[in-house]
């Protein structure tokens, strides 16, 4: 079985959040791997977010904003 | 009436809590007078089978010092809760694992391995390492397992107080003595220490927090009127709860973070990375490559005392 990395992608809501929106609306595929939290602002992320993500089982983190 | 009755530990320890608890000086003769020491290693001569011997919760206070990283640690943790009434985690490493927890970085045959045969002041030709059982002629000595995982006291049994610091100041430890005596304590799960964070109560000046490099301390003769942070020191007040009466700061050295984080943080260390991070001025990446250089060992400083409570806990273990 091939590796496939669980990601969780922290995404500001006004950037990268409405760029994800927008690749979704415009029908555009990408892989489904990544899993999307929204916050207001990436000045919002909280180290211990990413920690939190490692626990719980993901394989990499990806912050956007 | 009966006096109350006091029993004081250490598990793995420096020996300092039990030397604070000396540091109250004629105070101890007051708490010596108030209440009877039924057990105290450092310094009355009672054994584990006295307290064996004694009935469930008939110890009023019990203060616990030290982590917790041998069989041996945890049976007299497991004894002591099963015997006392309340059960303080007392400094440091009982609280949040404290200088021992530093171990969760490597594992036990790492450090065996370190310990008894690298570190150049051995000799030690027949690589002999500690062994739980060794037959010698007057029959089969055993010696506590040590764990991989350094843990907290509360890891391991449930505690009603924390009182934190390398070693507890003496005035937050008569302060716990005056609460018992007085009927005043607070819920369980309290910690009797300030609940604002060292940079809330710290009277340096803080101007705007803007750093281009950091300094170790050694490398430095700060500014003794003006916040650390600011002079490009890594000092861990943002992340650390006050109460120590700024021991530290008031020598002119950076906190090191001994009081474990403030409430409501979660991860001292993280929290400390985030301050570090907003206060960088830098936005090209060889500047910012520079100042992760410039601090050394982030993982030992920003975890120096809260490893075993951390989000992080441990490092991941080999598996054999
Ligand atoms: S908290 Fe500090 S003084 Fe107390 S036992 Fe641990 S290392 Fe020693
Ligand atoms: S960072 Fe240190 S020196 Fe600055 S205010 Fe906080 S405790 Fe005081
Ligand atoms: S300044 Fe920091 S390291 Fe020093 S005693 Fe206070 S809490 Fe502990």
């Amino acid at each position: 079985m091939s590796f496939e990395p669980k990601i969780v992608g922290i995404l500001c809501n006004w950037c990268s959040y409405a760029g994800a929106d927008l690749a979704g609306t415009s029908r555009k595929k990408y892989a489904p791997n990544m899993r999307v939290v929204r916050v207001m602002c990436s000045g919002r992320v909280d180290p211990t977010f990413v920690l939190k993500a490692f626990q719980k089982g993901a394989d990499g983190v990806l912050v956007c904003g | 009436m009966a006096k109350p009755k006091l029993a004081l530990y250490w598990a793995a320890a420096c020996g300092g809590c039990d030397v604070a608890v000396l540091d109250t000086n004629e105070k101890i003769l007051d708490i010596a007078s108030l209440v009877d020491i039924v057990f105290w290693p450092i310094a009355v001569d009672f054994k584990y089978h006295h307290v064996k011997a004694m009935a469930d919760k008939s110890i009023d206070l019990c203060l616990f010092n030290g982590a917790i990283r041998s069989t041996e640690q945890e049976e007299i943790a497991t004894l002591l809760r099963a015997k006392s009434k309340v059960l303080v985690a007392f400094g440091a490493c009982a609280c949040h694992g404290g200088i021992p927890a530093l171990a969760n970085f490597t594992s036990r045959a790492e450090i065996l391995q370190r310990v008894y045969i690298e570190a150049p002041s051995n000799s030690n030709e027949q690589k002999t390492l500690p062994q739980l059982q060794t037959k010698v002629a007057e029959g089969e000595l055993e010696l506590p397992e040590l764990f991989d995982d350094v843990k907290t006291l509360a890891q391991v049994v449930p505690v009603e107080y924390y009182v934190p610091g390398c070693p507890p100041p003496v005035d937050l430890i008569l302060k716990l003595v005056d609460l018992y005596a007085t009927g005043k304590l607070p819920p369980a799960g309290a910690t009797v220490a300030s609940d604002k964070s060292l940079c809330d109560e710290c009277d340096r000046i803080k101007e705007e927090k803007k750093v281009t490099k950091f300094y170790r301390p050694h490398e430095i003769i700060p500014d003794p009127k003006k916040c650390l942070l600011e002079q490009g020191i890594i000092c861990c007040g943002p992340a650390t709860r006050g109460g120590c009466g700024m021991r530290c700061i008031k020598a002119n050295m950076p906190c090191r973070g001994c009081f474990g984080p403030p409430p409501g943080v979660v991860d001292q260390g993280a929290k400390m990375l985030s301050a570090i991070a907003s206060i960088y001025q830098g936005n090209d990446t060889a500047g910012i490559n520079r100042m992760l250089e410039e601090v050394v060992d982030p993982a030992g400083t920003f975890y120096r005392f809260g490893m075993a409570d951390s989000m992080l806990k441990r490092k991941r273990l080999q598996k054999s």
